[in-house]
């Protein structure tokens, strides 16, 4: 594609964003690229490897214990987009701190790290270990704190969706992160996000990423029964889009708050929707499952080499 | 560039070099049935391709008609710049890449997976395949033939005789059908279930060294895994499992296996398309 003339920016430079400079604006969302650890090996002709040109991975999100995940089926495809409920699986807090993210720093790899939690709190006792832990650290820019995963049967559902609880939230991993860039990531399962942005920016974020992905359900005929084992699950995808750039455009409107795009972009023009709406970075989801290059042709694509 | 060259970083389990999977396009050059039930899929690629039996492919559409997430499909056959495929039509993706003619481009992403072990030098091995379950073993015993020094018992399970790909076969392959319907003349099938074939042949009861290679439909491996075990042979299974991303990075495929590492009876979750699609079938956490 021949790159408009509104957009001139390269988002393979770095930029800055709250106390960080990052080193690029095509992330990989949470959930879609593992810890970052993944594929590094995996070619394509014109790239080193997948990580070429990515400015952060979001890991998969961390909940401070270890976590078994959902039943199969997981995933359920649609004409337009996905249907997840992997139910959050994951390492554990313990081994991500003393295993992951040093391995991480070690390859190189810059990283947003995706925290989950039950209680405020918790994400207070996180991100003061994962201070402690990595000082000295450069590839380690930041925390993303999910307060929007739909699919976890105990809490999640409705845990993001109050400012009050957002904030609360917010305030606690601030305290203890000075020297890193604090994100916060949104449902659209609300009826007003700028709301929820609003707060979070109140209470000291850097940044809120939107979206995280939206309630849907998909039905077996033969059964007559959701596919779904837990009925509900996290739709994403290229069928979503329009909703996050709706939820974007919303917040950057009225919350004033750096945003990072996140929803359905699996192309350089995908991409260029956000960052025409004003989003600083966007983060690469559900497509970069179907092909590992996606987030690094889009820098490439976007840097106009 | 070769795409697809050795590693020079760390070997699978099973200790087989496997090559680091690329992304990349390829061309149709021919999609044709080779059976009632099957259709033969060859791609070219602009470098050398190459695999170990048992490891598959990502397959996709090219360009704005791609699905959300491509499909799993174990690489038949590879051959300086070709890359062949055998697959049924079940649905949505399949029926896409049935309609792909010769020139159309495909998305691919591959080889990935651990591939089926290597037997020792003399080992006998029983090959057990049902359905689309053929071509992961077809390529190995492709591989194997005239090459592996042990005795080699090949079965493949259809559904009749117009599902079994005879001219691709030649004469290896022990069959057995669902039902004895459209059997070409000169052929032979044995009526019944691929597993029960297996067990009728006594003289595969002399050794308990074999070691069984099976892919298939789950009740048949179920079936594969059993019969090994009572025979005391060692079981390796291919599974199907349902994929995101084929690469480890979704959690989307996962299969329950014992680990001995995580305390007596500890069952975790293992990721098919990385620990697998290959697995030793006492690993295996059936739910049943
Ligand atoms: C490692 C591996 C190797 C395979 N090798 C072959 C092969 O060589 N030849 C062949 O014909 N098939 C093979 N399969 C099965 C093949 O992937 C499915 O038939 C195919 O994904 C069906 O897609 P669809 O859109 O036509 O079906 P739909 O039912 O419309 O698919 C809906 C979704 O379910 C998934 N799905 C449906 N059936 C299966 C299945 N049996 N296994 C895994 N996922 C499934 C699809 O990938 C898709 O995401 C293999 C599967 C795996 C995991
Ligand atoms: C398989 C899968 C797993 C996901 N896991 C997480 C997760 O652990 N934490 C999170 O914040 N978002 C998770 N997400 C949501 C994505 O990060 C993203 O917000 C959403 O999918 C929308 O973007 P997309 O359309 O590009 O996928 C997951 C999405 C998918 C498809
Ligand atoms: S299919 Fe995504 S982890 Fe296996």
């Amino acid at each position: 594609m021949s790159l408009p003339g509104w957009w001139t920016i390269d988002p393979t430079e770095p930029f800055t964003l709250g106390p960080r400079q990052f080193p690029g604006r095509i992330w990989t969302a949470s959930g879609c690229f593992a810890y970052g650890l993944t594929g590094h090996e995996m070619k394509a002709e014109g790239f080193s490897s997948p990580y070429q040109g990515v400015g952060a991975v979001v890991t998969k999100t961390v909940t401070p214990q270890a976590r078994p995940g959902n039943p199969m089926p997981r995933l359920v495809e649609t004409n337009e987009g996905a249907l997840n409920s992997i139910g959050l699986e994951n390492v554990g807090f313990e081994e991500f701190l003393a295993k992951t993210l040093p391995a991480l720093e070690e390859m190189g790899v810059p990283t947003v790290v995706s925290l989950a939690a039950t209680r405020p709190e918790e994400f207070g006792d996180m991100v003061s270990r994962l201070h402690q832990a990595a000082v000295g650290f450069v590839h380690w820019h930041g925390v993303e704190i999910n307060l929007s995963c739909p699919n976890v049967a105990e809490g999640g559902h409705d845990f993001g969706r109050d400012p009050d609880t957002v904030a609360a939230c917010v305030r606690a991993a601030r305290e203890y992160l000075p020297d890193r860039a604090l994100l916060a990531k949104l449902t659209p399962n609300v009826t007003d996000i700028s709301g929820l942005a609003t707060a979070a920016a109140a209470a000291g974020v850097d940044a809120v990423s939107a979206i995280n992905t939206v309630v849907g359900l998909e039905v077996d005929l033969k059964s007559g029964r959701p596919v779904l084992p837990r009925r509900f699950g996290g739709y994403s995808g290229p069928a979503i889009r329009p909703i996050a750039l709706a939820k974007v455009d919303e917040i950057i409107t009225r919350a004033k708050v750096p945003v990072v795009g996140v929803g359905g972009i699996g192309n350089d023009r995908d991409a260029l929707k956000f960052f025409a709406l004003g989003a600083v970075a966007v983060q690469v989801g559900t497509a970069q499952m179907r092909d590992p290059f996606t987030a690094a042709r889009i820098a490439k694509d976007l840097a106009g080499v | 560039m070769s795409l697809m060259q050795p590693p020079d970083g760390p070997r699978t389990m099973i200790d087989l070099p496997v090559m680091p999977a690329a992304s990349c396009e390829g061309v149709v050059v021919a999609n044709v049935p080779v059976s009632s039930g099957l259709l033969q899929l060859v791609v070219e690629f602009d470098s050398p391709v190459t695999f170990q039996p048992g490891q598959f492919a990502m397959l996709n559409l090219a360009g704005d008609s791609a699905l959300v997430f491509s499909r799993p499909f174990s690489i038949y056959e590879a051959k300086d710049r070709r890359m062949s495929f055998l697959y049924r039509v079940v649905g949505r993706g399949t029926r896409a890449l049935n309609a792909l003619e010769p020139g159309a481009a495909l998305v691919f992403l591959g080889p990935l997976g651990r591939p089926f072990p290597q037997p020792d030098p003399d080992q006998p091995v029983v090959l057990i395949a049902g359905g689309v379950g053929l071509p992961p073993l077809a390529a190995w015993l492709d591989r194997q033939a005239g090459r592996h020094a042990g005795e080699i018992d090949a079965f493949f399970g259809a559904r009749d005789g117009g599902d079994v790909p005879w001219d691709l076969l030649g004469d290896r392959w022990n069959i057995s059908l669902d039902s004895l319907k459209d059997l070409p003349a000169g052929r032979q099938g044995w009526q019944g279930l691929v597993t029960d074939l297996v067990a009728s042949r006594q003289d595969l009861g002399n050794r308990k060294d074999r070691m069984v290679l099976a892919c298939g439909p789950t009740p048949l491996l179920k079936a594969a895994s059993r019969l090994a075990s009572a025979r005391g042979w060692t079981c390796w299974l291919s599974l199907e499992e349902h994929m995101g991303c084929g690469y480890g990075v979704c959690k989307g495929c996962v299969v329950p296996v014992h680990d001995a590492s995580g305390g007596p009876g500890h069952v975790r979750n293992a990721t098919c398309c990385t620990e697998g699609p290959v697995f030793n079938a006492a690993d295996l956490a059936w739910q049943d």
